[in-house]
């Protein structure tokens, strides 16, 4: 990463930007303000998605949108050190595990694709629930366990991903190298 | 065109407005030179578009718009053009490529001839009112067979499963393929 200096005088016509962060109150006092709502209102998006406009999707990205909001105003790389990767990643492949078991396992008792009524005789007298229930209930747990859970998690890592940047080492040499945790990849990259 | 504004309740100055703010938006982020300014109106674009179709009863697809063309996307792309170079230009707007000004012209023409098949907003005779086997059917039976107030949802998840499996998968692929791309292994640290 040393000729990325370099490359900030590449020529006349081209200027690098430097992403720095700058400490700003009036930036961090409105994201204090606005992020307890816009919480609130993707948890009320991805809850009730069933009965009001909205839905799993939009909600999830409300959500990650939180934690975009907190990265711009108190710093991304604070912010990266804070969030966890075990967050970021299990809300995805959690999010995948839960849509793929659901769905498949209508197909394991013999139903079609997502035919939630099917999981009625199985589990209908341990839950309490007619067959109605099961595909509303089935719905909830897919749009907020599945989709919702999805693109939280993915959208944020996406953020944080894209604010690192290329890391040319895990590539050039064809094997991937260790990063464990905010290992020195992180720190070299963050103010580049 | 003068039947089909007498089918439809008519186009308001809102809808009017709402339009000339869409072209000029969309017009202006083609027409900028600096890449900055290009984003910022194109997130006024995506806002403009959400209020649209918030204003034809597909609030669904708004609040999407609005989260995902207007926030999350225009993040992305601030940090991208901040990850890369961006030329330096006195220019306020980029030279006009009239050759591609009258392929895009053509093509809008072309896509634009069918809009007078269209029926109005709102004719209560149009085939997605009437036709029974469709649109009817989820407006009457999507509550009695799956529970869900909101029909749109209940198509999600419900009846076209597979299709939103699809999608969301889709945006797990997506972050994988990042972390090959980036050659990380880690979202955050």
């Amino acid at each position: 990463m040393s000729d990325d200096r370099a490359d900030q005088q590449l020529g006349e016509g081209v200027s690098r930007q430097q992403p720095a962060y700058t400490e700003s109150q009036v930036i961090m006092s409105s994201v204090k303000a606005v992020v307890p709502f816009v919480m609130t209102y993707g948890l009320f998006m991805m809850f009730h998605g069933g009965g009001s406009p909205g839905g799993a999707f939009q909600g999830g990205a409300l959500i990650a949108s939180v934690f975009l909001m907190i990265a711009f105003a108190f710093g991304i790389d604070a912010t990266r050190e804070w969030l966890s990767n075990t967050i970021v990643v299990g809300l995805g492949g959690f999010g995948v595990l839960i849509f793929g078991g659901l769905s498949l396992g209508t197909i394991a008792l013999g139903g079609n694709f997502l035919e939630y009524t099917v999981y009625e005789p199985v589990f209908g007298s341990i839950l309490g629930l007619d067959e109605v229930g099961f595909v509303k209930y089935g719905m909830e747990a897919v749009e907020i366990g599945g989709i919702a859970f999805i693109v939280a998690g993915i959208l944020m890592g996406l953020f944080f991903l894209l604010a690192a940047g290329f890391n040319p080492a895990g590539v050039h040499d064809g094997s991937m190298v260790a990063t464990d945790g905010s290992g020195e990849n992180g720190e070299v990259r963050s103010d580049d | 065109m003068s039947t089909i504004v007498a089918q439809s309740v008519g186009i308001t100055p809102l809808e009017v407005s709402l339009f000339v703010f869409i072209l000029i938006t969309a017009v202006l982020t083609a027409l900028f030179r600096d890449v900055l300014a290009s984003i910022v109106i194109f997130a006024a674009y995506s806002l403009g578009l959400a209020v649209l179709y918030t204003f034809y009863r597909a609030p669904d697809v708004g609040l999407t718009e609005a989260a995902i063309g207007a926030g999350i996307t225009t993040i992305f792309l601030l940090l991208t053009i901040a990850k890369t170079t961006r030329p330096a230009t006195d220019e306020l707007f980029e030279p006009i490529n009239w050759p591609a000004v009258g392929v895009c012209g053509l093509f809008a023409l072309v896509v634009g001839s069918t809009l007078f098949a269209f029926p109005g907003v709102g004719d209560p005779n149009s085939p997605v009112m009437t036709n029974p086997d469709v649109t009817v059917h989820y407006i009457e039976e999507s509550y009695a067979e799956t529970g869900a107030e909101n029909a749109v949802t209940s198509v999600l998840a419900a009846y076209r499963g597979f299709d939103t499996f699809g999608e969301a998968v889709v945006v797990f692929a997506a972050g994988v393929s990042s972390l090959i791309v980036l050659g990380r292994e880690v979202f955050t640290s």
